[in-house]
């Protein structure tokens, strides 16, 4: 499990969503981690620490109730708005905002999954430039470990940690209500994360 | 007191019934002045904005649905109201960006206690109310409905319009960039 996925579900936790199932990895991963237990520490601080906002004194109640009862109109069927979801407003944006998203998505998708149009020889040339390298490794025991945790930390960074990872992401960013929910800038934040993740952002 | 289950109450203010709806008022006030007190920041403007909420609840009940629960509905209209008043005052516009890099004003970890002498938890609760009020209107949203209220996930999402998953979301976030904020307090303050 991830530290990422991990921070996630330490917050649930907090919230109490996290499914009892689910919490032995979370420890164990906790028992060998000691930067997320760190931060669960530091979370379970605020949380013990979050204090109640404020409230008026105990008699001022009387005298809020006697002003909003003295500022009640008399009612009729007009008025009767209903109330909308907060942010409604942003909804429609919301929407388009994931059609983008989502069109990018398949975009990406199909670019990697297209057939390969180059011709085979340069990728016979890509790989024959580690030649020389992978031969110096062979005489440099040092060299062949730098090369082999490179290769290592390589593979594991395209790869999801765990099948539940790979899961909780799809199932986040298919969950149409989730980006209807976001707001603006939360949509940017996520559009800015994506190009730095797909090496497509940088400098303006 | 009124004992009358609410479900009577909200039909009879429904109706007109301004003696059933100061009961709605007594049950909720509490509540309702937590969720404007922890989104505008100031006591002055939590109790204007509260008796607004309840203004606006006794023009609109008529659209209140019949089944539906009402602390929902008026933690909604709470939470509108609150960020329309934000929204007017400017306040969220001008306010400068939530820098989880930059550690709270004041925290001197390791330093002289404050002027006030007060003991470290009190001025951690200080510390952390001044993170939360910085953090961006929808996390503070979803935050004075988990933490605050006590509101599950799924109920703040009926709050909110939005689904359980974008309200787990923003709890994370919204801790996450709290401990960053506080980090050097919680990590040198600890007794």
């Amino acid at each position: 499990m991830r530290c990422a996925t991990v921070r996630k579900r330490l917050s649930d936790d907090l919230d109490g969503t996290v499914p009892s199932g689910r919490k032995p990895r979370l420890e164990a991963h906790l028992r060998t981690c000691a930067s997320c237990r760190g931060y669960r520490q530091r979370l379970d601080r605020i949380q013990a620490a979050v204090r109640p906002p404020a409230e008026p004194a105990a008699e001022s109640w009387a005298s809020f109730e006697r002003s909003v009862a003295s500022r009640l109109e008399p009612r009729g069927d007009e008025g009767r708005g209903d109330v909308g979801a907060p942010f409604a407003a942003r909804r429609r944006w919301a929407w388009a905002a994931a059609a983008v998203l989502i069109l990018a998505g398949a975009g990406i998708w199909y670019s990697l999954r297209r057939p390969v149009t180059e011709p085979l020889e340069v990728w016979a040339s890509f790989d024959e430039a580690f030649d020389p390298l992978l031969g110096a490794a062979e005489a440099d025991p040092e060299l062949a470990g730098r090369v082999d945790r490179e290769i290592t930390a390589s593979i594991e960074e395209m790869t999801p940690a765990s099948d539940s990872d790979a899961d909780a992401a799809v199932l986040l960013s298919s969950d149409p209500l989730f980006w209807e929910g976001l707001s603006d800038d939360e949509l940017r934040g996520v559009v800015a994360e994506l190009e730095t993740d797909l090496g497509r952002g940088g400098p303006q | 007191m009124d004992e009358r289950p609410e479900e009577g109450l909200v039909e009879d203010a429904r109706r007109g019934g301004r003696e059933a709806f100061a009961e709605l008022v007594r049950r909720h006030e509490r509540r309702v002045h937590g969720i404007v007190m922890r989104m505008s920041g100031n006591s002055s403007d939590a109790d204007d904005l509260a008796q607004e909420v309840f203004l606006t609840a006794w023009k609109a009940i008529g659209s209140f649905r019949r089944g539906s629960s009402f602390y929902t509905w008026i933690y909604r209209i709470a939470v509108n109201t609150s960020l329309t008043f934000l929204k007017k005052k400017g306040r969220e516009k001008n306010r400068a960006p939530f820098d989880e890099t930059i550690a709270v004003a004041g925290l001197s970890p390791g330093g002289t206690p404050s002027p006030e002498g007060r003991s470290d938890l009190n001025e951690l609760q200080g510390k952390i109310d001044e993170a939360v009020a910085a953090l961006p209107p929808h996390f503070r949203a979803s935050f004075a409905l988990v933490v605050d209220q006590g509101l599950s996930h799924a109920d703040a999402a009926r709050v909110l319009g939005c689904s359980e998953n974008t309200v787990s979301w923003r709890m994370h976030k919204a801790r996450k960039l709290l401990q960053a904020r506080l980090k050097p307090f919680l990590e040198e303050a600890r007794p």
